[in-house]
């Protein structure tokens, strides 16, 4: 877990857990939404690059934005739920 | 910047097409440099419309302070009145109100007027000299235009020249940052005097009577009728035959109405105004859809708008022409209501797909005008020999019915080499020229017909012999052997649906005559869709323009292609080809389009689904919801069971307001609903004459349920409201404001979106007098236990089990409902102690009256208001959020007081009136507020127990103000047809928590009235004012007289007045808050138009006079409880306010539309009393409506002072 230092603010240290977090999960399904458009993602971590997640996304509110790689920065992530196996699956969905 | 015009109002003849058509006592608004052009060029056309004779549109920019020079030639004192902008009411209103300078302008003189414009958008301006509404007045020959107001730093040019234009309908405008864009001007007007060639009124070939009135756009219209006639005395294509024909470019080449042309994928806006002066019209656009606001993404996304009398939006095409698919080709503009279509209010969007430079004809060798792309958009290709461009390579024939299109018919034919050019890589049926749906959508395929079968209305056997409805495939069967209730068919899929319908016509040739039409061959039908996209040139279920006709002839089959690309509200469906003939009688129907990855399912039994009016969806990453499709119709051709017609036309085909009402082809009239005792407190409920055949939507407490309204038929406005329930008037949006009630127009759309709180049974009504009387009226039953016929929600916990058997239809009375008050109360508790009783109202000085008023007021002021010593007004009770309210109410109300024993009144009248003796019960329910509906809805329905009161009887409501919704209405339920156009009726205000309510005058606290400051610690003092719009009023004159309102009322009325022109929702009186100040009596004791409003002439109105000081914060909560379905128009005189109180995107306006029974407003004025500029005068506020509402009373003053008056302390601000 990120720890607080004095030369970093609080935002800092919720990126960084952010970014630690996803950076262990990379290769698995994750749930995110977004404030902003598409507001919602399905898809699979690629990578962490920086700040920002690289996924593959399966699904989003738009069909013509899926299948393809997305680059969402930390900071537009209001929501996320990342599968492990453990708990609730995310489903998989099909038109 | 400053910009300056010089306008002129000239007397024109407007020649109105190229039938010679014409208002021979036109009157318009001019810019000086055009006046003697266009005298000239009239003076040479007498019956050819000449292109500048059409509404003046002049340009300005935001922030620019605008100067008009405007010069009077006509012979009566005229101005120019704008709308949205701010100027000194003092000095340049337009008109003489109060105790203001007289701002008209004699004839032969000028005046400057001089403007702030402060916001981007439609400035709409007309004339308040001569309000007359008779042909006499002056706004409907045609003194009306529009100032539309661009971004900062914007020009405009001609679309055909490129050069630097003044005024007209059609224009490009740049900036040097934000994309160039179309720029049209659409409108409406109505209700002008019209000739014909031979200085007659126009007669109707078919029916050989009077035409119906004018309805068209910019000075044009193009009447079905005209082209009928040349169709019939065989002058173009004798064998053709059909309403549709008559929008068909291939017989008849274009028609004189607005075309407004560009290129696939412009940029465009539509700047539509409503420069009529009655009728309520729906604008809509074939192919394209809009936000509702556009600057807000979180707005509705609309195809069809609803606009009432001087009311404007701007429209602007999401994706520009030929939206997201791109198509091209012609895609028809109208009013959607069908007698206003068929009159000639329709034009056409031209989409190119090849460059236009003037050198191109169309096929019966008109020249097609040049037309500039815009400059930074690349330029469509050059038409060439093998790809000539839309509508070049159609292979249709001059003076012929345009062709079918290739591939749609099955068995049909295939493409023609230059069709094949022009198509797409792999064209399949519906979809040739533009291929909506992406290469993987998923594809979802239905099997509709078109069939006539009769429709049974109601118990009593009411009925449509010739019902028309869509059915599918599999249905078809069922649905004729009476296995399958008859309803409105409604189709589900999700988003990203690639739609393949296979769609039948299965009608008989012949729609049969009776009393309502006579004999028609319906022998073409297709189905044009709404919302979805696809390619209008062959799949738009229509024969509009160079397109194809999309239709099928009886027994083919035609396969349409659509794509539904995002979710969706309901999508409508109907036939294009014969609407005005036989869409009342059912041709309607819906898609609903879903969030992805739902199912659909049979609520009783959880099988799934793909149709149905009330289904349950689930879906894995939102909540489950119910989904309810509410269809409402009117000009419903009913007979009874013995086969008398109901409502019948004056004579068969008259489209003069015939028939009656339905819902999902279904109504409950009123009149069936008496109990033994004949008491029409009890007509909702369903203990005495069991439920109503119309729609039970059935739910468990706290369901999530979305309805999708919709209006199938025909011509009117209705005002759906739902009691006890609310939603956001935006869906998509948190900010938006809460509503329970929606006016709707024909093919308009709206999804609410809701959750039941509690069991009960929930009315839904469309609420004006003579809609509910006739049935159209429902239930929402939210269960609290376990019912077979109806499964859980499937993310809900389950219901608990039944322990009570359900209640019963026994024939007798509810039983009181409980006592809400046996509840402590938690927090701040409020109490009203509410009398209803009968009094009489006096209206205005002038001695209008009415003396058989029934109202609600606070107990302690009964007395006084008996004895004269207090002037009877709604009641108006406030409380603040966070506040229980318990409301006694008591009756004591008199038998003997009423004036008409049986319920029937001679006038106003309503349709099948019928026996209805006035209750001595009485109810208040209020609007918007939370309650539980089984003690506290303030009415009795379904079985929920009674909540109406008896003479001496004591009834108790509890309401929680739980959100800061402001105005409410509040009415009576016990009796619609004898207590509420009689006045039964008030406001409930929710205001903020920790409010307390002054009197403007002593500062003292006060419980009720219209007029009060509102003082909370964490805001400013602000004045409140409350207006309450109503109509539907008998009134009697000063001699006791009855007064015929509108009629009676009319200014420069001629001799005879045509009785036809009233509809029976225009008949009664009207004004604001019991009060009405009719110009007629004005004008009997000054006969001189111009100073009717003035109050130097007359001293100040008798409705409400609002003061006020430059600057103070105000906020005016409009209501209107009462009665009729004419919708009325609210404006207030240089003002603004967001259109939506809670929501800082919302657009401003100075309007609002849509006033009928159950709308409410809040609108909080953009720098207060005054507006930003702080301009002291009388600001009028009235109605938008110049027919028939000003003349008959429904205005009155705000003052606003810039120096302090003894009379009016100041604000503590």
């Amino acid at each position: 877990m990120a720890q607080q230092n004095d030369s970093q603010t609080i935002n800092d240290v919720r990126q960084q857990a952010l970014v630690e977090y996803f950076s262990k999960k990379v290769g698995r399904r994750v749930f995110i939404l977004t404030e902003s458009f598409p507001f919602m993602f399905i898809g699979k971590i690629i990578n962490v690059v920086d700040d920002s997640i690289e996924l593959f996304v399966q699904t989003t509110s738009v069909p013509a934005l899926e299948g393809k790689t997305w680059f969402v920065h930390t900071d537009a992530i209001e929501v996320f739920y990342i599968e492990t196996g453990v708990d609730a699956k995310i489903p998989d969905l099909k038109d | 910047m400053k910009r300056v015009y010089h306008v002129v109002a000239i007397p024109i003849r407007i020649v109105l097409n190229t039938f010679g058509d014409h208002d021979p006592n036109g009157m318009m608004y001019v810019l000086k440099e055009n006046e003697e052009k266009v005298k000239k060029l009239v003076k040479k056309n007498p019956f050819t419309p000449v292109d500048l004779v059409q509404p003046l549109f002049i340009r300005a920019n935001e922030g620019d302070t605008v100067e008009i020079i405007f010069e009077n030639k006509l012979p009566f004192h005229t101005g120019i009145h704008f709308q949205e902008a701010e100027y000194d009411v003092f000095q340049y209103d337009g008109a003489n109100v109060g105790y203001n300078e007289d701002s008209t302008v004699a004839p032969n003189n000028k005046i400057l007027y001089r403007l702030h414009v402060l916001k981007e958008g439609n400035y709409f301006f007309s004339d308040l000299g001569n309000v007359s509404s008779g042909e006499e007045g002056s706004n409907s020959n045609g003194l009306v235009g529009g100032l539309c107001v661009q971004s900062r730093f914007s020009w405009w040019t001609n679309p055909e020249t490129g050069k630097v234009i003044n005024s007209g309908q059609y224009a490009d405008i740049h900036h040097p940052i934000l994309p160039s864009f179309r720029e049209y001007v659409w409108m409406f007007n109505d209700e002008m005097e019209v000739d014909d060639l031979t200085g007659n009124r126009p007669i109707n070939h078919f029916s050989n009577q009077e035409e119906e009135s004018f309805h068209g756009a910019n000075y044009r219209y193009e009447p079905e009728n005209r082209r009928q006639q040349l169709i019939s005395e065989g002058v173009v294509c004798p064998n053709c035959e059909g309403e549709e024909v008559h929008h068909d470019s291939w017989v008849f080449g274009d028609p004189s109405t607005p075309i407004l042309r560009g290129y696939v994928g412009d940029p465009a806006k539509i700047r539509l105004f409503h420069g009529g002066v009655k009728e309520t019209h729906v604008f809509h656009y074939h192919v394209h859809q809009w936000f509702s606001d556009p600057s807000d993404l979180s707005s509705e996304i609309f195809d069809s708008q609803a606009i009432s009398p001087q009311s404007h939006y701007t429209i602007q095409p999401l994706y520009g022409l030929g939206s997201l698919q791109g198509s091209f080709g012609d895609a028809v503009i109208h009013c959607h209501l069908y007698p206003h279509f068929v009159a000639g209010m329709w034009g056409m969007n031209r989409i190119f797909d090849t460059l236009q430079d003037g050198s191109q004809c169309y096929p019966n060798g008109v020249p097609i005008k040049a037309l500039k792309p815009l400059p930074d958009r690349n330029p469509p290709p050059k038409p060439t020999k093998l790809k000539p461009g839309f509508p070049n390579f159609i292979p249709g024939k001059v003076g012929l019915k345009a062709p079918r299109p290739p591939l749609g018919i099955v068995g049909g034919r295939g493409l023609t080499e230059l069709e094949r050019h022009a198509a797409i890589e792999n064209p399949r049926p519906g979809a040739v020229f533009t291929d909506p749906s992406p290469a993987n959508a998923p594809i979802k395929e239905f099997n509709i017909s078109l069939i006539e079968i009769p429709l049974i209305y109601n118990r009593e056997g009411w009925h449509d012999p010739t019902g028309r409805m869509y059915v599918l495939d599999e249905n078809i069967e069922d649905v004729c052997s009476g296995k399958k209730a008859p309803e409105p068919l409604v189709i589900h899929a999700s988003a990203n649906t690639c739609y393949k319908i296979n769609f039948t016509n299965r009608l008989p040739h012949i729609l049969d005559g009776d009393a309502f039409q006579l004999v028609t061959r319906t022998y073409e039908v297709g189905m044009h869709i709404h919302f979805v996209k696809f390619d209008v040139l062959v799949n738009d279920g229509a024969n509009v323009g160079w397109n194809y006709d999309s239709s099928v002839l009886p027994g083919e089959t035609i396969q349409y292609s659509y794509y539904s690309d995002v979710e969706l509200k309901a999508w409508f469906f109907h036939d294009h080809l014969f609407p005005g003939t036989h869409q009342q009688h059912g041709v309607f129907g819906s898609g609903v389009v879903h969030p992805r990855f739902s199912n659909y399912l049979d609520s009783a039994t959880g099988e799934e689904v793909d149709y149905g009016s009330q289904i349950t969806v689930s879906n894995p990453l939102i909540p489950d919801y119910r989904d309810f499709a509410l269809f409402v119709q009117d000009f419903t051709h009913l007979f009874d069971k013995n086969g008398k017609p109901l409502a019948p036309p004056p004579f068969p085909g008259s489209p003069d307001d015939p028939g009656l009402f339905g819902v999902n082809y279904k109504n409950e009239p009123l009149q069936f609903r008496l109990d033994k005792e004949c008491d029409p407190a009890y007509s909702f409920s369903s203990f005495v004459k069991g439920d109503p055949v119309t729609p039970i939507f059935k739910a468990y407490e706290g369901d999530s349920i979305r309805i999708r309204l919709l209006q199938g038929a025909q011509e009117e406005s209705h005002s759906f409201n739902v009691h006890g329930l609310k939603w956001l008037k935006e869906r998509g949006d948190l900010n938006s404001k809460l509503d329970n009630q929606q006016h709707i127009g024909i093919s308009e759309s709206f999804t609410m979106e809701m959750h039941v709180p509690r069991s009960g049974d929930y009315l839904w009504t469309f609420e004006t007098e003579e809609d509910l009387w006739n049935g159209l009226w429902g239930l929402i039953r939210a269960y609290d236990e376990k019912v077979p016929e109806l499964i859980k929600l499937p993310d809900r916990a389950d219901p608990l089990k039944q322990s009570k058997p359900l209640p019963e239809c026994k024939g007798t009375k509810p039983p009181p409902a409980e006592d809400p008050t046996v509840i402590e109360v938690k927090g701040p508790h409020r109490c009203y102690d509410v009398v209803a009783f009968q009094t009489s109202i006096v209206y205005n000085s002038f001695g209008d009256h009415d003396p058989h008023a029934v109202i609600f007021a606070l107990r302690e002021d009964m007395q006084a208001i008996k004895d004269g010593r207090k002037k009877p007004e709604p009641l108006i009770l406030r409380a603040n959020v966070g506040d229980t309210v318990d409301v006694t109410l008591t009756s004591f109300l008199k038998q003997e007081l009423f004036p008409f024993q049986d319920g029937i009144y001679p006038y106003p009248i309503v349709k099948e009136q019928a026996f209805y003796p006035p209750s001595l019960r009485i109810s208040l329910h209020p609007q918007l507020i939370d309650y539980d509906v089984k003690t506290s809805a303030g009415e009795t329905v379904g079985f929920n127990g009674d909540q109406t009161v008896g003479p001496g009887e004591s009834r108790t409501y509890r309401w929680f103000v739980d959100s800061q919704v402001g105005a409410c209405g509040l009415w009576d339920m016990a009796d619609i047809r004898n207590h509420k156009s009689q006045g039964a009726f008030g406001a409930f205000i929710a205001e903020a928590r920790g409010t307390e309510y002054l009197d403007p005058y002593t500062l003292k606290p006060v419980i009720t009235g219209a007029n009060v400051i509102l003082r909370n610690p964490l805001l400013p003092d602000i004045r409140e004012f409350v207006l309450i719009m109503h109509d539907g009023v008998r009134l009697l004159d000063k001699n006791n007289q009855v007064i015929f309102d509108p009629v009676d009322g009319i200014l420069l009325a001629p001799p005879e007045v045509d009785e036809d022109l009233l509809d029976t929702y225009d008949q009664g009186s009207r004004g604001f808050n019991y009060r009405s100040e009719r110009l007629i009596n004005r004008y009997e004791e000054h006969p001189v138009l111009h100073d009717l409003f003035s109050s130097k002439a007359f001293g100040d109105p008798s409705t409400p006079l609002f003061e006020s000081y430059v600057g103070d914060p105000v906020t005016i909560r409009l209501v209107t409880p009462a009665e009729r379905r004419r919708s009325h128009t609210f404006h207030l005189h240089g003002h603004r306010w967001k259109f939506d109180t809670k929501d800082i995107f919302s657009r401003t306006e100075s309007f609002v539309g849509f006033n009928v029974a159950g709308a409410a407003s809040n609108l909080q004025l953009l720098g207060g009393a005054g507006a930003y500029s702080g301009f002291a005068g009388d600001f009028m506020y009235r109605s938008g409506n110049i027919r028939w509402d000003i003349e008959q009373g429904m205005w009155g003053i705000m003052r606003v002072f810039d120096e302090l008056k003894k009379h009016l302390p100041k604000l503590d601000n």
